[in-house]
């Protein structure tokens, strides 16, 4: 289009300026926006990391170097968020994209009422937060709860999970394979674009079920599928928050910490305790911590996703 | 000739168990809801179940009723629409107006901020928390509506924009250049070739919105401090605080915040469960964040 209307001698050039620059325009809200609400914050929040800022003396703050990181290390609780955040995603990843890749290679049949199954395993994912959080609350609960009654209708012991610190991180993991539906979407339109002839090739040169996975659908989903990983694993890392929240009953000291994550400690330092700076040194750890995780991650798998293009 | 027909009845077990695994599959999904709701018919203060409670008895439908009277339920549903309203037609306009620039403007500025929007869905929000109050609050809009609308000024996540930068880059060239030609300005072509051409990822975008702003729990946590504001999900939280061991009506009020989100989700499915070249809409990246 822009060569056409370019081509059109100098009217038209003058014309086409015009409508660029009126194209300019309409992209400007979004691009302030964005510059806005999003870019400046970020680098703000990373910078306040390096003074000493409280909202308490806003007039009063002063360039700390790297003084809120040195407080880190003698924070015990942050340590503990740490590796709580570590464990729940050692859990939680490999566990949803296993379920990611079972589930859409399940649904991917083209079957009568294959899209009653789907909207099913869809609708945990739509729950809000709180909602949902509270129904896992309810879940376990050992004495009404629908996991209990099955334990005692089988004979077998009622279990209280929200009283020892594994059962707890064990709630907030399995809660987060339950919400796996927008992966499976994902991997079923990588799941689409595995061409048919390449499938029915494979079909008649007597290939099995586990041979045509292993050696023409996984690497032709791998791009798709290892850029849910990273991102399912920055998501376990940073963005937890909601559930903790509610499981704890807005009191972090619950279970002696033991669903105490990065996003809980950023919020408690941030908006309890009201120190900004420490809360954006930590928000630097959780980055270097993720980026660290996925770096490996990609150097781990790029032979597997480069695979796909040979 | 045996192994043939062994391999044909298996082949005729094979769909029937396909579908017992789609039933267990389904059943498995259907628990969280499924328990949310048994337990908001339950009566309050009757002792524990003995035996499997697949439907309360009686089935008490007051815990609806009590709930609106244990937290100001109502108010809360009209803090949420007020939002919802303010933030939808701004996300709607934002980033159909980003996406329809980006998608005629074929050059290294608009490829570059492509990238940029990319990286950017990669952001968590955690980043933000701090810096946005502190904005926020410069700007005086902390404890009010505008505070947790405030992201549809640059269309509450990128990837709106970019469902509508795919869909306008599906319009044939000749169409935007026929418009131009008769004199029409950019807002012009939008209007009278964009929106109706774009009618499916208005809508799928529209629906997308309004989920996100419904599900926000974080922000409205941070930035609004009278309860009267609250919205509904900041109010749940705030009905776990006040009654945390009363199970049906706090699974009442779960399943009043859930209810619509289902109800948009199964008419409006496609959006939700067909990839993006079809409709417009991965959920990816929108509704949980």
């Amino acid at each position: 289009m822009t060569a056409a209307l370019v081509s059109t001698g100098p009217i038209g050039t003058n014309l086409y300026m015009r409508y660029r620059n009126q194209l300019l325009l309409m992209l400007a809200p979004f691009l302030l926006g964005l510059i806005v609400l999003v870019v400046l914050p970020a680098t703000a929040s990373l910078a306040v990391a390096f003074f000493n800022y409280t909202p308490l003396h806003p007039a009063g703050f002063t360039w700390d170097g790297l003084g809120q990181f040195s407080q880190l290390q003698a924070d015990s609780q942050f340590w503990r968020a740490l590796s709580n955040s570590l464990l729940y995603t050692l859990f939680s990843v490999p566990l949803r994209m296993v379920g990611i890749l079972g589930l859409s290679l399940f649904l991917e049949k083209r079957r009568k009422g294959i899209g009653t199954v789907r909207a099913a395993a869809y609708l945990p994912t739509i729950i809000p937060d709180v909602a949902y959080a509270l129904t896992w609350l309810w879940i376990v609960n050992p004495l009404f709860g629908p996991i209990n009654q099955i334990l005692r209708a089988l004979h077998l012991p009622a279990q209280s999970w929200l009283i020892q610190p594994a059962g707890a991180l064990g709630i907030v993991v399995g809660m987060s394979v339950w919400q796996i539906g927008e992966g499976v979407v994902i991997t079923l339109a990588a799941l689409r674009d595995v061409p048919q002839d390449l499938y029915d090739a494979a079909l008649t040169d007597g290939a099995g079920w586990w041979m045509r996975l292993r050696a023409l659908v996984l690497p032709l989903i791998a791009p798709t599928f290892l850029l849910l990983l990273f991102r399912t694993t920055i998501v376990s890392l940073q963005d937890n928050f909601a559930p903790s929240y509610i499981l704890t009953h807005d009191n972090p000291t619950f279970l002696n910490y033991a669903i105490y994550f990065l996003p809980l400690k950023i919020y408690t330092e941030a908006f309890q305790n009201f120190r900004f700076s420490y809360a954006a040194a930590i928000i630097w750890v959780m980055y270097g911590v993720t980026a660290l995780i996925v770096f490996f991650q990609y150097i781990a798998t790029r032979r597997w996703s480069e695979a796909a293009y040979d | 000739m045996t192994s043939k027909r062994a391999r044909s009845g298996r082949a005729r077990l094979r769909l029937p168990l396909w579908y017992v695994a789609a039933f267990i599959v389904s059943a498995i999904f259907l628990v969280p809801l499924g328990s949310m709701i048994v337990g908001s018919l339950r009566q309050p203060g009757l002792p524990p179940p003995r035996v499997i409670e697949w439907l309360p008895n009686p089935i008490s439908l007051g815990n609806y009723v009590r709930v609106f009277q244990v937290i100001d339920l109502g108010r809360y549903i009209l803090n949420t629409l007020v939002v919802e309203g303010l933030a939808v037609p701004v996300t709607l306009v934002v980033s159909s107006w980003a996406g329809f620039a980006l998608s005629q403007l074929r050059n290294r500025l608009s490829q570059s901020i492509m990238a940029v929007t990319f990286l950017l869905l990669f952001l968590p929000e955690t980043a933000l928390w701090v810096s946005r109050f502190i904005l926020y609050r410069w700007v005086g809009v902390i404890d009010t509506p505008f505070a947790l609308a405030a992201p549809s000024i640059f269309g509450t996540t990128p990837i709106y924009m970019l469902i509508f930068y795919w869909t306008f880059r599906r319009v044939p060239d000749e169409i935007w250049e026929a418009s131009h030609l008769d004199g029409a300005g950019a807002l012009r072509a939008w209007w009278t070739l964009g929106v109706p051409a774009g009618r499916a990822a208005f809508a799928a975008v529209g629906v997308l919105t309004f989920f996100y702003y419904w599900r926000e729990f974080t922000e409205p946590l941070l930035y609004i401090q009278t309860a009267q504001r609250y919205t509904l999900a900041v109010g749940l939280a705030y009905l776990e605080q006040l009654d945390p061991t009363n199970w049906p009506i706090l699974l009442a009020g779960s399943v009043i915040v859930t209810a619509p989100l289902i109800v948009v989700f199964l008419v409006a499915q496609p959006f939700f469960l067909e990839p993006i070249e079809r409709t417009g809409a991965p959920v990816t990246l929108s509704v949980a964040e």
